[in-house]
């Protein structure tokens, strides 16, 4: 457990609380993608592309390709800005700007900064899905898209958490993709299959095999978990497998991060 | 020669011993071992309040290792530090508390200003430090920085920089501070105001450690200095005694264009064999002697022309190089 009690001691918040400075400071710039990125894909596929499918079904219900969308980019943007704060951003930290080593000649230790690292990524793609969440509202306002409204506050901590696990994800590449150069492959390779293999932009073909695989993965949860609360009010064990299967990747990367952070910053085992 | 600790005393007798000023960086026994190699090996260290230790050694002495275990960034394989009586791997926090760092590399935040940077280091200590904004009010002027808080450090010379790296190691008042090569790329100007600095650290109680290659710099700062070779100490005291331990008491000058400086180099090598190891420099030799073997060579050659100085600290480098030789 020594790996996990530095999430709550001051160190970690501190290195959270800096980001966020610096973040809050930029708030004007800052929050032109998260609401401008899901205005166009909602534009473009869920209104643009969603005309032009008819008699669109999911789980046997038929909806407009928009309700079938939204819910999925909640889980996606909880995904993959998690993730890609903590590749690009924490790498850009560690390698180029030298913050991480300033930080660690102080009382900051290094799992204070994987657990800093960590928990901003989370954040940042929380608050990412609260403004989208946002966005949505204002299309439901408008009368475009009808979703169980009064469930997306509640679905927040979840995404939360989703996003801890992801962001522990990127920090594993962090720690081990050679240079800025390389970050593509993680990408290519981890970021895309996940993606895909979701439900979050289409429903999965019914495959015998990816049937079976998808149940290890903790986007397609979250992505059916939420489309079923936020399109049919329905509380399913989707969201359970989520939250239990981010809580094992939680446990599984984060000491993993900061034995191979260790290796690469101080060159110990 | 400054007292070395003896191996029994606790960190906290140490610190404690009467009749002298306290202990607050107290290493003893320090190994490491990185990428294979045995880059420190059983290196000792004290550095007291209001003193200047100076580490010297050439490349791969092991200077940065040894000071990067003693500011808590890398953990020895063997060994302890303690600071300001506190250990430093069983009470890292309070440990870390009482130490300022200066790395080799501007390690500031880009994301802040000058005066933003001495905010964000304050808040990676606790307790946080008393009266924190006029402290670093305080420290920007001290620093000569105050035209310079609201700009961005990439912005500042070379040497406004090293200035800023400096005032973050102090701003939460630690009691030892590490300064890994803090001069290096400064141009003379901006050397001295750091040698300034440095100085008024000490007038402030803080025990000082640093590396450098600059050996007036090391002279002139250190009040003590410990010379590392090969992960060891090679030697340790005042400059002058170092000198004298490692290089010998005077340094002879041959110039190659001299036509005997051949032969004499024979003698040399005939008569006091590895006693004395001289040093190519350009076209030169610089030949090492105690006075005994001076006075030897000087009957033995009374129509060579060659000088005769003191030894400096360049030489000490060279000794040492042509001991790893």
């Amino acid at each position: 457990m020594k790996r996990f009690i530095p999430a709550f001691q001051w160190q970690s918040r501190a290195v959270l609380m800096r980001h966020l400075r610096v973040h809050v400071r930029n708030w004007h710039t800052m929050l032109v993608p998260p609401i401008f990125e899901p205005l166009i894909l909602l534009l473009a596929f869920g209104v643009g592309l969603g005309r032009q499918i008819e008699g669109f079904v999911w789980q046997g219900l038929e909806l407009d390709y928009l309700r079938y969308l939204a819910p999925g980019m909640l889980a996606y943007t909880a995904f993959m800005i998690a993730f890609f704060q903590a590749l690009f951003g924490a790498f850009v930290r560690m390698h180029f700007q030298k913050s991480w080593e300033g930080q660690l000649t102080t009382m900051v230790r290094l799992e204070h900064v994987v657990w800093g690292e960590a928990l901003w990524a989370a954040a940042y793609a929380t608050g990412y899905a609260v403004v989208l969440g946002l966005v949505l509202s204002v299309f439901g306002l408008t009368g475009y898209l009808d979703l169980q409204w009064q469930w997306l506050p509640v679905v927040v901590p979840l995404l939360f958490l989703c996003a801890l696990a992801f962001s522990a994800v990127g920090l594993f590449f962090t720690a081990v993709v050679p240079t800025i150069d390389h970050m593509s492959l993680p990408f290519f390779l981890v970021i895309m299959p996940i993606a895909f293999s979701s439900s979050t932009y289409f429903p999965l073909p019914d495959v015998v095999v990816l049937r079976e695989v998808v149940l290890l993965n903790p986007l397609h949860h979250l992505s059916e978990g939420l489309r079923w609360l936020l399109v049919a009010g329905e509380w399913t064990w989707h969201l359970l497998a989520a939250a239990g299967l981010c809580v094992l990747v939680i446990f599984l990367f984060v000491p993993l991060d900061q034995r191979l952070l260790r290796k690469r910053i101080f060159g110990e085992q | 020669m400054s007292p070395i600790p003896t191996e029994t005393e606790t960190p906290v007798a140490r610190q404690a011993r009467p009749g002298g000023r306290d202990v607050l960086l107290d290493a003893t026994g320090l190994v490491k071992h990185l990428g294979g190699k045995r880059v420190v090996d059983g290196i000792g260290l004290t550095c007291r309040s209001g003193e200047v230790l100076g580490l010297l050694g050439p490349n791969g002495a092991g200077k940065t290792t040894t000071l990067r275990i003693c500011y808590g960034y890398l953990r020895p394989d063997e060994g302890s530090v303690a600071i300001a009586g506190h250990d430093l791997q069983g009470d890292p926090d309070s440990a870390r508390r009482c130490l300022g760092v200066c790395t080799q590399d501007d390690t500031f935040d880009a994301d802040f200003t000058v005066k933003q940077n001495l905010v964000q280091t304050g808040r990676y200590y606790r307790p946080r430090p008393e009266r924190l904004a006029q402290r670093i009010e305080a420290l920007l002027d001290q620093f000569g920085l105050r035209e310079y808080a609201d700009s961005s450090p990439e912005t500042l010379s070379g040497g406004y920089k090293r200035r800023l790296m400096i005032a973050r190691a102090v701003v939460h008042e630690p009691k030892a501070v590490f300064l890994d090569e803090p001069t290096t790329g400064l141009d003379p100007q901006a050397r001295v105001a750091v040698w300034e600095l440095v100085s008024s650290l000490r007038e402030q109680g803080m025990a000082v450690v640093l590396t450098t290659h600059y050996m007036d710099e090391a002279a002139r700062l250190s009040d003590r200095l410990q010379v590392l070779q090969n992960g060891k100490v090679r030697a340790q005291g005042k400059a002058d005694q170092v000198l004298g331990d490692v290089v010998g008491e005077h340094v002879v000058i041959l110039h190659a264009t001299e036509p005997k400086t051949a032969e004499a180099l024979a003698w040399i090598e005939t008569n006091f064999g590895e006693g004395v190891r001289p040093s190519q420099v350009l076209s030169d030799w610089h030949v090492p002697f105690d006075a005994q073997q001076l006075s030897a060579f000087v009957a033995a050659f009374a129509d060579l022309r060659y000088e005769v100085r003191p030894p400096t600290l360049d030489d000490l480098f060279l000794a040492l190089s042509e001991e790893r030789v």
